[in-house]
């Protein structure tokens, strides 16, 4: 079985039978270049993960261990609380804490999960639409790929500043809903990329028959297609989700004080007066690195697929 | 013929029916793409109005003016010939281009190399995978954060240093002019290089192993496999994987801010910092506009270039799924080996 399969697969049987010679010759230099390649990977692996290791601990020391008055740096927490996570979450009113302890970071938590979930759901209802009206019936036509990385490639910095006036115009500003209208108006390109690619794999015939046994368009478009893309649909709206959950720079110019997101509150933490307390400030980055992550990995095969508009596909 | 038993309203107008039938498809059509319509152009074409609009004066929320009475101010392209002639406006583009041309040049190389290393499966391949992934998760904010807090003159990063040099190492990472565009560079490297390693693993997983095998008998070493056979291969995969990172380079804005604030003085100031510093800095609302403006073009040039091959990518990548769901799960390597690009 296993030679038919070889030999047809490659050219030659000269393939097959010299394939395991050069194995056995060099045994020891693949030892050698097996070490090296951990090595490799090690010191790799170090690089990336010591940032994260560091945040991690940083969260759990407490203060005396954040900056050692007599210098060096406590590479392992000696003492690990979660004084931190309470500050942030404003349990515990330390004393030491002027400005962190009279405002926590709750509220800010809570702008940032009420605006990314409503700017992600916005986001879908606009592109799932969009991208069922392309994939059928290639509404739209071939600009919109286009427009997607038009949106994507303009610095944010730049929209962001004629919003800005518009929003202060609109009574937008600082407000939830203003954050949920631009994210989802930002995101929804994503959305319809890559949902249209699931309902392309849905038979045109399934909604065919819907219609003939008497759904309308619509019913048909809801009862029967929709339910086919639903894996698809969950993937593209963590997807989005973390876009969202990840915006700095939006927040930043168009919210105060009321819709403060959690990366503007961090911000303010690291610009204020007690910038160097980094304890806490790395409690709220943990409680920010954690959606996303837990969200990315499970989703790792559309990741890709996301952040190269469905050029790469795992 | 059972159905013209059943309901003679419902067989009787075929043709009516049709007709019908298909102008309800082309009305649905139009509506499901209304609402993306809308948003495309209250989110591009409004603000793309005001910004053209204020870039022809001098306005700015602190001359007490509405912003839609700013014709009172009305310059017609002074703006724009000032944000040419400001030295620090091409500064700061040319510290984005070089950020993102160094930035882009180690995460690829990075990539390439951790690609190739997790090319063969081994043990613990999958859990490494995990952990290379982790950074490009992490919020760019927070990155910038993080990295601020290791590169404090006192801090860990200095530390490690001093540990490994000899003597104190009390490099001035965030403080020194001449080193701050190169955190700035460094966090961009940490996050971004787990994108790049993911896509040219995906690539390079895709070169047909009996390709490779073929060159080894033939002689050919390692340098040669990489240059003649996966390079060749990968090249639109490359070409993609470059192309978005560079796009996503140029507007690096919240890293940064969080780790330098465009400092010390200018040292770290990309494009976005510096519009971002002219608006709510320095008020300069209409000069910020123009810049914006200026900006948009220029990207939108390079927007030109870049689409092709990703266009061409989305294509393949239908392709692909199209003939992967006709055969199936088999593996169908190619049987045809170039055997003149492996010898010599």
């Amino acid at each position: 079985m296993e030679g038919t399969t070889d030999a047809a697969r490659s050219a030659s049987p000269l393939v097959a039978a010299e394939r395991a010679e050069p194995k056995i010759a060099s045994a020891n230099a693949r030892r050698v270049r097996q070490t090296g390649k951990w090595f490799a990977i090690l010191v790799i692996a170090g690089f990336f993960m010591f940032p994260i290791y560091w945040v991690a601990t940083m969260s759990i020391k407490p203060q005396a261990e954040w900056n050692p008055p007599g210098g060096g740096t406590i590479w392992v927490p000696e003492n690990p609380t979660f004084d931190n996570y309470r500050s942030i979450f404003g349990l515990e009113k330390r004393s030491g804490f002027s400005s962190t302890g009279s405002r926590d970071a709750v509220p800010s938590i809570v702008n940032s999960l009420i605006t990314a979930v409503g700017g992600t759901l916005f986001a879908l209802v606009i592109g799932i639409l969009a991208a069922y009206g392309i994939a059928r019936w290639r509404a739209g036509g071939r600009l919109l790929p286009f427009q997607i990385l038009q949106l994507r490639m303009f610095p944010p910095v730049a929209i962001i500043i004629p919003i800005l006036i518009m929003w202060v115009f609109l009574g937008l500003q600082d407000t939830r809903l203003g954050l949920i209208i631009i994210y989802g108006s930002l995101t929804f390109p994503f959305v319809v990329w890559l949902t249209r690619s699931f309902f392309q794999e849905v038979p045109r015939e399934l909604s065919e028959a819907a219609i003939v046994d008497g759904c309308t368009q619509w019913g048909a478009f809801i009862k029967v297609v929709l339910p086919q893309v639903k894996g698809g649909i969950a993937a593209t709206a963590l997807f989005v989700f973390i876009l969202n959950w990840s915006d700095f720079i939006i927040a930043l110019v168009l919210t105060q004080q009321e819709a403060t997101t959690a990366p503007v509150f961090l911000n303010s933490l690291v610009s204020g007066a007690q910038g160097r307390e980094f304890g806490s400030q790395a409690a709220l980055a943990v409680v920010l690195m954690i959606p996303p992550i837990v969200f990315g990995l499970s989703i790792n095969r559309y990741l890709v697929r996301g952040l190269t508009f469905g050029a790469i596909k795992r | 013929m059972e159905a013209g038993s059943t309901e003679t309203g419902r067989q009787a107008p075929a043709k009516g029916r049709l007709s019908t039938f298909a102008r309800s498809e082309k009305a649905t059509a139009g509506t499901l793409i209304t609402p993306s319509r809308l948003v495309l152009a209250f989110i591009i074409l409004f603000p793309a109005s005001v910004a053209i609009y204020i870039g022809f004066t001098e306005w700015s929320p602190v001359t007490g003016d509405q912003w839609w009475e700013a014709y009172k101010s009305w310059v017609w392209f002074d703006q724009y010939w000032a944000a040419l002639n400001e030295t620090s406006f091409w500064l700061a583009i040319w510290r984005t281009v070089l950020i993102t041309g160094v930035a882009v040049t180690v995460e690829f190389i990075l990539g390439l190399v951790l690609g190739l290393l997790f090319v063969e499966n081994f043990r613990g391949r999958g859990i490494l995978t995990v952990i290379f992934l982790m950074p490009m998760m992490v919020v760019p904010a927070v990155s910038g954060f993080i990295f601020f807090m290791l590169l404090q003159r006192d801090g860990p990063v200095n530390d490690a240093l001093s540990i490994v040099l000899p003597g104190e190492v009390r490099i001035g990472w965030l403080q020194d002019p001449s080193i701050a565009p190169w955190s700035v560079m460094m966090v961009d490297i940490w996050q971004w290089t787990p994108l790049m390693f993911l896509i040219l693993l995906a690539g390079l997983v895709a070169v047909p192993e009996d390709q490779l095998n073929q060159a080894r008998v033939l002689g050919a070493g390692f340098y040669y496999r990489l240059r003649y056979i996966m390079v060749p291969m990968l090249k639109p995969v490359i070409l993609i994987a470059i192309i978005i990172r560079a796009m996503e380079t140029l507007k690096l804005f919240d890293q940064s801010w969080l780790l330098t604030r465009g400092g010390p003085g200018e040292a770290s100031t990309t494009i976005s910092v510096y519009l971002f510093r002219e608006v709510f800095q320095n008020a300069r609302w209409g000069f910020a506009s123009a810049a914006a403006i200026l900006i948009l073009i220029f990207v939108s040039v390079l927007a030109i270039f870049a689409i092709r091959p990703i266009e061409r990518g989305q294509e393949e990548t239908l392709e692909e799924m199209m003939v992967e769901s006709a055969l199936g799960d088999d593996d169908q390597g190619p049987t045809s080996i170039p055997s003149e690009r492996a010898g010599s």
